[in-house]
């Protein structure tokens, strides 16, 4: 077995796990056989009628699991597309105009970057009223910094190109050459970024919701894996594996899928750079 | 000159860190007042206007914004981080009460992880491309893909309901007298088996792959080819040249990995009720004790921007070319 050819497996594995998440997201109410609002007795366990039997409060527990793939993949793409693209507008205008702009994007990043960000985003969500929105914005605004960084500093090597020299004296103006001549050597390294942030952001909603922060409306697993893990009799019976399980392994396989692609990605692109995601949770 | 730049940059954080922790009951919905008193800020209040101004007077809350936020960064200095509302007590007491735990935790599980993972990612980085090396990551990547509450309920239920190895949660066994301290430590090993292991699996994929990645540039490097022409033995290149020079970059993440591992533990130690302070963060979210939960915060803030600010330091001393930029 060769490095590339391990790297292609993992990297359709990833993928593959992905595409079939997405899916069941998007057809989440033709999939579901329940709306997860609705309830029915208490607690059952699985049967027919219930694949993976019944909540404390009734609901149905596939049902609540498969609208909570919309809940936890929504917030994770809002946060990781929205992020990354302020962090690479604003890694792009750090590297290439420079100056005072340049200088104070950059501080404010780093300044972003060494704070605990999931302690910070853990005693904000504990003052805020719990909604999906409030933990949106409070993960973009610790979400950009990174992409940043690493787009500013790609910025700063391509920037004293000869291609960028010539297309300059030919008369181009400056959004021109960012467009055209920046932006598509900049394009794999955000998506490398944007994988790895939207696997931060399932890890880190998942156990916000594990402390019980999250949107108990809007149900993610992470949420689901918590009012599991607070019933009582949650580990001295069955309940665990059609309760707990479920949510749990839709984490897992989540992250995997995101690990995978951007572990394959970087070995492509660059073998030298390399992060592991989810390292705080 | 860099030593100075960095120590006035993190005295710049820290100061962020204390003013975010000030403006946070302020800035937010709700009435100020509520927070520090405990009553849901979502609700109206059951005070009279009197009682209202009078605990307000008692807080400081009536003084202008600037007055407060001195007094507040003049009461920090003393070491005053507020009063619980749950355990009617200085914020700073219940903190230290519960800090050992902590320490103790993230301590053994940094140890072992960090040994654990600069072993494995040598050994694999050796064997790159084999199938020891392909079987090493991808299950090092598998497990590091599992959340820490996730895996730590798991073993809470297998080894320690079922099996019935190990204690369900805590840090001793509640109600017992022992007859030595051996007996008393051996307890405190038991309870922290669980734990430790749960944190050394969520967080080794760091390490190893930092290690692992640093051994591979090493390997490429002219000086083992050298030594490789020299007829030194493979053990002896592996040993003393490569993975010598790898675990420079491994060493001055250590302390940025202790910052992390004060984090993590947040999660852990609610699965397992481990009573340190981030058990005691959860609680005071659930019991909406606001000052612990902004004392804890600032706790919490300062050792990361520490640890962080020492491992720029080493990075500093072990590399002159870092200094001398």
């Amino acid at each position: 077995m060769t490095g590339v050819k391990v790297n292609d497996i993992l990297g359709s594995l990833g993928l593959g796990i992905l595409a079939i998440l997405v899916a069941v997201a998007i057809f989440a109410p033709q999939i579901a056989p329940y709306d997860p609002h609705d309830t029915y007795k208490w607690m059952e366990r699985p049967s027919s009628e219930h694949l993976l039997g019944t909540n404390d409060i009734g609901n149905d527990i596939l049902s609540e699991v498969i609208y909570g793939t919309r809940v936890s993949l929504f917030i994770a793409f809002t946060v990781s597309i929205t992020a990354i693209t302020i962090g690479t507008s604003l890694g792009l205008i750090a590297g290439y105009s420079g100056g005072v702009l340049g200088f104070l994007i950059m501080r404010i990043g780093d300044i972003f970057l060494t704070l605990p960000r999931l302690v910070l985003i853990i005693v904000i969500a504990a003052f805020m009223p719990q909604s999906i929105w409030n933990l949106i914005i409070v993960f973009i605004i610790f979400g950009w910094a990174m992409t940043a960084r690493i787009v500013r500093s790609e910025v700063l090597t391509l920037r004293s190109r000869y291609y960028v020299d010539s297309a300059k004296m030919l008369g181009g103006s400056d959004l021109y050459i960012l467009w055209r001549h920046i932006l598509p050597n900049v394009i794999p390294l955000v998506v490398v970024q944007f994988i790895m942030e939207a696997a931060h952001v399932i890890i880190a909603e998942a156990g916000l919701a594990f402390l019980g922060l999250g949107d108990p409306v809007a149900r993610s697993w992470g949420t689901t894996f918590y009012y599991a893990f607070e019933y009582p009799a949650i580990i001295t019976s069955d309940v665990w594996m059609w309760w707990m399980l479920p949510p749990g392994l839709c984490i897992v396989a989540t992250v995997l899928g995101f690990t995978f692609v951007g572990y394959a990605l970087e070995e492509r692109l660059n073998p030298k750079l390399k992060t592991v995601v989810g390292m705080e949770i | 000159m860099n030593t100075i730049n960095k120590l006035a940059y993190y005295l710049v954080i820290l100061f962020i860190i204390l003013s975010i922790n000030f403006f946070l009951p302020r800035a937010m919905p709700g009435d100020p007042l509520a927070y520090l008193t405990g009553e849901n800020p979502d609700m109206p209040t059951r005070m009279t206007e009197e009682e209202r101004e009078m605990r307000l007077a008692e807080y400081g809350l009536d003084k202008p914004l600037l007055e407060q936020y001195l007094n507040y960064m003049v009461g920090l200095s003393r070491g005053d981080l507020g009063w619980s509302i749950y355990y009617n007590n200085h914020v700073l007491e219940e903190i230290l009460v519960r800090l050992k735990w902590t320490l103790l935790l993230t301590g053994t599980s940094t140890v072992i992880y960090m040994l654990l993972g600069i072993f494995l990612g040598a050994e694999s980085a050796w064997a790159r491309g084999k199938t020891k090396d392909i079987g090493c990551l991808t299950s090092i990547l598998t497990i590091s893909s599992f959340p820490s509450f996730f895996l730590g309920t798991l073993f809470v239920i297998f080894f320690a309901f079922k099996l019935g190895l190990f204690p369900l949660g805590g840090a001793k066994t509640i109600g017992v007298s022992y007859a030595n301290p051996l007996e008393e430590t051996l307890d405190i090993l038991h309870h922290l088996v669980l734990p430790v292991a749960t944190l050394i699996i969520a967080h080794i994929g760091g390490t190893y792959l930092l290690m692992r990645n640093s051994m591979l540039s090493v390997l490429g490097a002219d000086y083992i080819l050298s030594a490789r022409a020299k007829g030194l033995s493979e053990r002896y290149i592996r040993n003393r040249h490569a993975i010598k020079n790898a675990l420079l970059p491994v060493v001055t993440m250590a302390a940025l990995m202790v910052g992390f591992m004060i984090m993590g533990t947040i999660f852990v130690e609610k699965v397992f009720t481990y009573p340190g302070i981030g058990l005691l963060l959860y609680e005071s979210v659930l019991r909406r004790d606001y000052p612990l939960i902004q004392g804890i915060f600032l706790f919490i803030a300062i050792s990361v921007v520490t640890a962080n600010f020492i491992a720029d330091m080493v990075c500093i001393w072990l590399d002159p070319r870092v200094r001398d930029e």
